[in-house]
């Protein structure tokens, strides 16, 4: 499902040139958990980009989901995030100007759901992280571990077949991070999508079937 | 995502800095509300000028009279004519079959002798208000006409209504006859309701100027600026062609000529002020003298198309200002949503969903405040137009006509703001579709 070879990358030309990954090869089964793990600018964050499309493809070969993201052009690159990625950000990403279930729907609305299904799916994913009765909340009124519950319900709107996220606890407190990492687990079980989890944090790291650390442009299985 | 899942995001966007988007809109409406304004002003005052030159009527009317035309007559705004011909319902069908013609109202005057306030005593207490100083009778001019079709004629009513169609009783008076009463053209309407008595002549055989009057009264029910033909006193046709039958029956001299002509003259109007001339030589080749101001209307027109394009283009580049003012707010916008805008792109948006985004909010802005500076502007022009009509038949003038700004203008000036809007927009639109989903994520 993740399938990485000989991925190098850098950052600027010339002698100031920046290599964070180099010769990274990677691989996760469907429906596999692979957390990464490794100090700040090690490249796990280049690394999560590259595998949603977010970043383009220097060198290498990037398979994900059964699409090859170094071959896929601008327009190609959306659609692919569209149909095939779910991201979660450490941040929550959520647009402050709309409710919970709004949020949900902007990512329905991109995948084309119509719009007379929109509301139903967005409750749903709603209540299926828990969050039903908050769905017209907007963002402000939401806790920490809420808006990420919130962030997971949107991406996963588009069935994802690949689910990234990118230290989704990193801003959440030790309980509500273990809370939110059973509920990205149970998801990750019951929808069968393949997990990639970028965290800092060992003890979530340990939970995946994959534990890798990003170190000096290299992938170790830990 | 489609257009309205862009509107409602714009939407909400716009609420969330409510400030700034009122602020961006009211920049909009206020280019809008002077464009509007003054290019409504323009039409009015243009309108008013064309009607002052055409005396109330038609731009394109043309006065026809019962004569033969005078050649050096042919390319003159002014009457020229020649010897005297009858015109009758054959002429005026002619020349209603002649092309671009849209009405004939033919016309027809008559002489008569008027006695203001006929047994009254001047000074009485009880008398009316303009029977209370005495006037001597004098000859004056009846100019009879379709009433019913007065929208074609050279007629702006002051006071009171115009006498009902086929009326017998009902006269109304130019100014003139209001002066002539003592009383100020300010306080024209103390005149009607008060009456007059004519004595329409019938020249008595004997080769002098002795007569007998077919006398009548009416009553005054209105005051005009002008009558179609000159004259002091504006009736229903039937009026005048009594007197005319009744003057037919008479002797006839050099003095008082027996009015063998049905109509005094004709108004043709044209379906246009470009085919004024053709009218005019149409009417020349049936054989009548015939006058309109077009040479004139023509070259004023041309310098009203110059205020005209002076005024709106201050309107245009106030709306310019508006419309870059748009584009700064997007632009901050932009640079605000940078975060907002790599989410969209991770969740799957194109650069198109981005920046449709962008170019619907520029286009509510243009929306709500086109929509808004159109109706202020229009109801700015309408106030002035409000103000300087009061001033203009305060003063005994003629009024403008009040019927508001073009509909063109009402219906195009919301329609360049939101052009002008979204074209402002398209430069913050494209930086926000372009953006390096990566760079706009903060990684």
């Amino acid at each position: 499902m993740v399938s990485v070879t000989g991925l190098n990358h850098r950052y600027g030309e010339g002698p100031t040139a920046l290599t964070v990954l180099c010769g990274l090869e990677m691989e996760v089964e469907r429906g596999g958990y692979a957390a990464v793990t490794g100090v700040s600018g090690a490249g796990k964050s280049t690394l999560l980009a590259i595998l949603g499309g977010l970043e383009p493809v220097q060198q290498g070969r990037v398979l994900v989901a059964g699409m090859d993201v170094s071959l896929l052009s601008g327009c190609e690159l959306a659609r692919f995030r569209r149909e095939r990625i779910g991201f979660v950000f450490q941040d929550f990403g959520l647009l402050t100007m709309l409710s919970a279930r709004e949020n949900v729907e902007v990512a329905l609305a991109l995948a084309r759901v119509p719009r007379c299904d929109r509301r139903r799916q967005a409750d749903s994913l709603l209540a299926e992280v828990g969050l039903a009765d908050r769905a017209g909340h907007r963002p402000a009124r939401l806790s920490g571990g809420e808006l990420q519950r919130v962030a997971m319900a949107r991406a996963l709107a588009n069935h994802p077949q690949v689910l990234l996220a990118d230290e989704p606890t990193g801003n959440l407190d030790e309980g509500t991070a273990g809370r939110v990492m059973d509920l990205l687990e149970r998801l990750r079980e019951e929808r069968g999508c393949t997990l990639v989890v970028i965290t800092h944090n060992p003890e979530l790291a340990a939970r995946a079937d994959h534990r890798l650390r990003l170190s000096r442009g290299r992938l170790v299985s830990l | 995502m489609s257009w309205d899942d862009a509107a409602l995001l714009a939407l909400r966007s716009l609420g969330r800095r409510c400030a700034r988007s009122l602020l961006a809109g009211l920049g909009v409406a206020l280019g809008t509300t002077l464009l509007v304004a003054l290019l409504g002003i323009a039409a009015t005052a243009d309108s008013r000028i064309v009607s002052q030159l055409s005396h109330g009527g038609p731009a394109a009317a043309i006065h026809v009279r019962d004569a033969m035309p005078d050649p050096a007559g042919y390319d003159s705004d002014s009457l020229m004519s020649g010897p005297h011909r009858d015109l009758g319902d054959d002429a005026v069908a002619a020349i209603h079959r002649a092309s671009h013609v849209t009405s004939v109202v033919p016309f027809l005057s008559s002489s008569a002798l008027v006695v203001p306030c006929p047994g009254i005593t001047p000074g009485s207490p009880d008398a009316p208000v303009p029977c209370r100083q005495p006037v001597q009778g004098y000859f004056g001019a009846l100019v009879g006409t379709d009433l019913t079709r007065s929208r074609d004629l050279p007629i702006t009513l002051l006071a009171g209504r115009l006498p009902a169609a086929g009326s017998m009783t009902e006269v109304a008076v130019t100014q003139s006859y209001v002066q002539r009463v003592h009383l100020d053209v300010t306080h024209r309407a103390a005149v009607l309701g008060s009456e007059i008595e004519f004595a329409t002549p019938q020249l008595l055989p004997g080769g002098g100027t002795r007569f007998r009057g077919r006398w009548y009264r009416a009553e005054v029910v209105g005051v005009v600026a002008q009558t179609v033909d000159g004259g002091d006193f504006l009736v229903p046709i039937q009026q005048t062609q009594v007197a005319r039958q009744w003057a037919l029956g008479g002797a006839d001299s050099r003095t008082l000529r027996r009015p063998t002509s049905p109509y005094t003259g004709l108004v043709v109007v044209a379906d246009s002020l470009d085919n004024v001339h053709a009218v005019r030589q149409e009417i020349f080749a049936i054989g009548y003298a015939n006058s309109a101001p077009e040479h004139l209307v023509a070259s004023v027109q041309k310098y009203l198309h110059v205020v005209d394009i002076v005024l709106g283009g201050i309107g245009a580049v106030a709306l310019a200002i508006a419309v870059i003012g748009v584009a700064n707010t997007l632009l901050a916008a932009v640079r605000e949503r940078w975060r907002e805008i790599g989410v969209l792109k991770a969740l799957g948006a194109s650069d198109a969903d981005v920046a449709r985004w962008f170019l619907v909010e520029a286009g509510m802005l243009g929306v709500a405040g086109g929509l808004a500076g159109t109706a202020a502007g229009a109801g700015l022009a309408a106030s002035v137009a409000l103000a300087v009509n009061h001033y203009l038949v305060g003063q005994g003038l003629q009024g403008i006509d009040l019927g508001g700004p073009p509909v063109g203008l009402l219906v195009g000036a919301p329609a360049v703001a939101v052009l002008l809007a979204v074209i402002a927009a398209v430069v913050p639109a494209l930086r926000a579709a372009r953006l390096p989903v990566r760079e706009a994520l903060g990684g």
